[in-house]
């Protein structure tokens, strides 16, 4: 059962010009351009009936964010990972493929600022509070630290 | 299916209006703690050697190492250290008690730490030695 | 639409606008929830045509904080994400960080995690039973279901020395053995709560108190719940068979006999049943473990240097898959962790459902997928510098209210 899953997804990464790696017993990760992400999701979908999207990752990697999707069926779990340039952070959205991905999508929104094109909640916040000001990064990113972002929205409290 | 009735458990309510209550008369009658109770941090100051290994596993900062003086190694001055605890940041998850290496901490049973001054709560015991 | 009717909302660049007589407000603060949580509902007439969430109130910034702790520390901060399931989250953060190491975990800990998860099962199940019928407006079954919670939180306790933050896990093995002569004293508490439950679910199939309130309530169907990745009894109770601890065994669930419970019913009554079934299996899955216990070490040390790389793990916890995913570049902290709480993966569904039911219900379906609203808000960053604390005494936090709130009174002074 096992071993026909993996056929078929090395099947399925060839046809996307990428590599599965065996991260671990049951666990593969496919880096995938993100022009070939939508295509590849379908056909996991629909061809290998891998249904369940645990969560999407999002990871500071210095010149770039990496997004990582993650599914699993029985005992196979498979990581789909995509890059996006900090200087351009857009990539496309796979709510109309997954519907269950539109929280997770608006999570990273609010966390490293990457814009999910077609996702229609873009424009609220989920997280982050409401007055939080538009020029200030993303707080997860690496080089964003707490006590900035607390002196800037006010709330140091200047000691008596 | 059984038959959908209003009130199915008034037989119930009868029957545990006779029982005794569930709730104890917590302040004046206490409750029996189990062995492995962790309530407050304490420490035996003859035992303590200043190894700082509490100090660094600690997950929330409650333990702070100070310095009290200085010993003579070989022919350097090293300074000794006794932790000094913030009692009101303890999550009491006991890993300092694991990692003692002289069993120099305990946790005890006592749990009511409720104070009106904040000072209260930071144990200086180790220094005093 | 026709023309003589002002249309409701319009349509813009892919983005729905509703106009203000239709909008409900739900929340943050509310009778109904517990915790605070905002909902946008759009209504017509009294029925919700679209909700919209705002989550973020209870953030504590986890994720950022987990960067700058050593990786021992972290299993202390995530079992503190969750005040009902707390084992579980370290337990899965655990076994996505041994999965990093070389070690194997002896089979007695493997044992003990188990036991202390499925106790932890009950507990959350039994509590969620008890709001449910408070919700229902059955305040009786309330205080029954959380009187008999309390034969499980004395045995946490006895057998971790804590009710909800038991502290056992450690990497690669449990930190404390099971304390001797527990076993007949377990087996007999567990028979007490099989009973229990086998009573409840009498009450919750008779009763017309709590039938009228669940009955053809919170409706969806499994084609539905599928798509929007619901996990846990939102995913059995419309007949999907997703249970990690079958699907993917962790700890050992290999070892030891149990079936999941499914329901085709797909509504709140049907979800009741379902945790009270499972709460039974849970009971004899711990009669089970605690009588077939194997002999041996319970811990493996490992250094504090965690090898390069990236792992996940999910594990079934009483609300669902929680998911926890590490990555690391061989030093004392973590690089990333990511955190995924089962109320996150849920909440898609319950806006489904909620859709085209009324305002009254709105508490019960919520309710229903037994949300842990601080669980699912992990990860802002307003209080994670170690070193660095400050507090506001009472006064200064009057005064940033009024501040906040009318500016004008505080220039007045």
């Amino acid at each position: 059962m096992s071993e026909v899953l993996l056929q078929q997804i090395e099947r399925l990464a060839a046809d996307a010009k990428t590599k599965s790696t065996q991260l671990h017993k049951g666990e593969t990760m496919i880096e995938i351009e993100q022009s070939q992400l939508k295509n590849f999701i379908t056909r996991l979908v629909n061809q290998i009936k891998i249904r369940h999207l645990s969560t999407i990752t999002g990871l500071d990697l210095g010149q770039n964010i990496g997004i990582i999707y993650h599914f699993w069926r029985d005992r196979n779990t498979i990581h789909l990972k995509t890059f996006v340039p900090k200087t351009k952070p857009t990539t496309v959205s796979i709510v109309d493929i997954i519907p269950g991905a539109i929280l997770y999508e608006m999570e990273i929104h609010d966390m490293l600022g990457v814009m999910f094109v077609g996702n229609p909640w873009m424009d609220k916040k989920l997280l982050l509070p409401d007055n939080w000001p538009d020029d200030l990064p993303p707080p997860l990113l690496k080089n964003v630290k707490p006590a900035d972002i607390r002196k800037r929205l006010g709330l140091e409290v200047e000691k008596k | 299916m059984p038959r959908r009735r209003a009130g199915a458990a008034i037989p119930e309510m009868f029957r545990t209006m006779l029982e005794k209550p569930s709730t104890r008369a917590y302040p004046y009658q206490k409750v029996e703690l189990p062995a492995r109770f962790r309530g407050k941090l304490d420490i035996d100051p003859e035992r303590c050697t200043g190894c700082q290994v509490c100090a660094m596993v600690c997950p929330a900062g409650v333990i702070t190492m100070i310095d009290i003086g200085t010993r003579k190694v070989g022919d350097k001055e090293l300074p000794v250290k006794r932790p000094v605890f913030e009692l009101s940041t303890c999550i009491f998850c006991g890993e300092c008690v694991d990692n003692c290496a002289f069993k120099a901490l305990e946790m005890t049973k006592q749990f009511e730490l409720a104070t009106p001054h904040k000072e209260d709560l930071t144990m200086r015991k180790a220094l005093t030695k | 639409m026709t023309e003589d009717k002002p249309p409701r909302k319009e349509e813009s660049a892919g983005l729905m606008k509703y106009s203000a007589e239709n909008l409900v407000p739900f929340g943050p603060i509310h009778p109904a929830l517990k915790e605070p949580e905002y909902f946008k509902l759009v209504l017509e007439g009294e029925k919700i045509v679209e909700v919209i969430p705002r989550i973020g109130y209870v953030h504590r910034g986890l994720e950022k904080a987990a960067e700058s702790r050593p990786w021992v520390q972290n299993m202390y901060m995530f079992e503190r994400t969750c005040g009902i399931c707390s084992f579980v989250h370290s337990l899965t953060y655990g076994q996505a960080v041994e999965g990093l190491t070389i070690y194997e975990i002896p089979r007695r800990a493997k044992f003990i995690r188990t036991i202390i998860a499925e106790l932890e099962r009950i507990h959350s199940h039994l509590l969620w039973v008890g709001l449910m019928g408070h919700w229902a407006g059955f305040e009786t079954l309330f205080m029954w279901v959380w009187r008999d919670r309390e034969v499980v939180l004395d045995l946490v306790e006895a057998i971790s020395g804590n009710r909800i933050h038991k502290s056992m896990n450690a990497f690669c093995g449990v930190r404390r053995d099971m304390p001797e002569g527990m076993e007949d004293r377990i087996v007999e508490r567990m028979k007490f709560l099989v009973d229990r439950a086998n009573y409840y679910k009498g009450i919750v199939d008779t009763e017309e108190t709590m039938l009228e309130r669940t009955e053809d309530i919170g409706r969806v169907s499994a084609e539905t719940a599928e798509k929007l990745c619901a996990v846990g009894p939102m995913a059995r109770y419309v007949g999907l068979r997703r249970d990690i601890r079958l699907n993917d065994p962790y700890a050992a669930y290999d070892e030891v006999p149990f079936d999941i419970v499914t329901s085709k019913e797909g509504d709140v009554h049907a979800l009741l049943k379902l945790r009270l079934d499972e709460m039974i299996v849970a009971a004899n899955m711990v009669s089970y473990a605690v009588k077939h216990l194997p002999e041996g070490p319970i811990r493996i040390k490992i250094p504090p240097v965690i090898p390069a790389g990236e792992h996940s793990s999910h594990s079934e916890a009483p609300r669902g898959e929680i998911f926890y995913y590490v990555k690391s570049s061989g030093g004392r902290t973590p690089d990333r962790v990511k955190s995924r709480q089962p109320t996150m993966a849920n909440l898609p569904t319950a806006l489904e459902i909620l859709k085209g039911q009324t305002i009254a219900d709105v508490p019960v379906v919520l309710t229903a997928i037994d949300p842990c609203f601080g669980c699912m808000d992990r990860m802002s960053f307003l209080d994670i510098e170690s070193n660095r604390q400050w507090t506001w005494s009472g006064e200064e936090l009057r005064r940033y209210g009024i501040n906040y709130y009318f500016p004008e009174r505080m220039k007045m002074r």
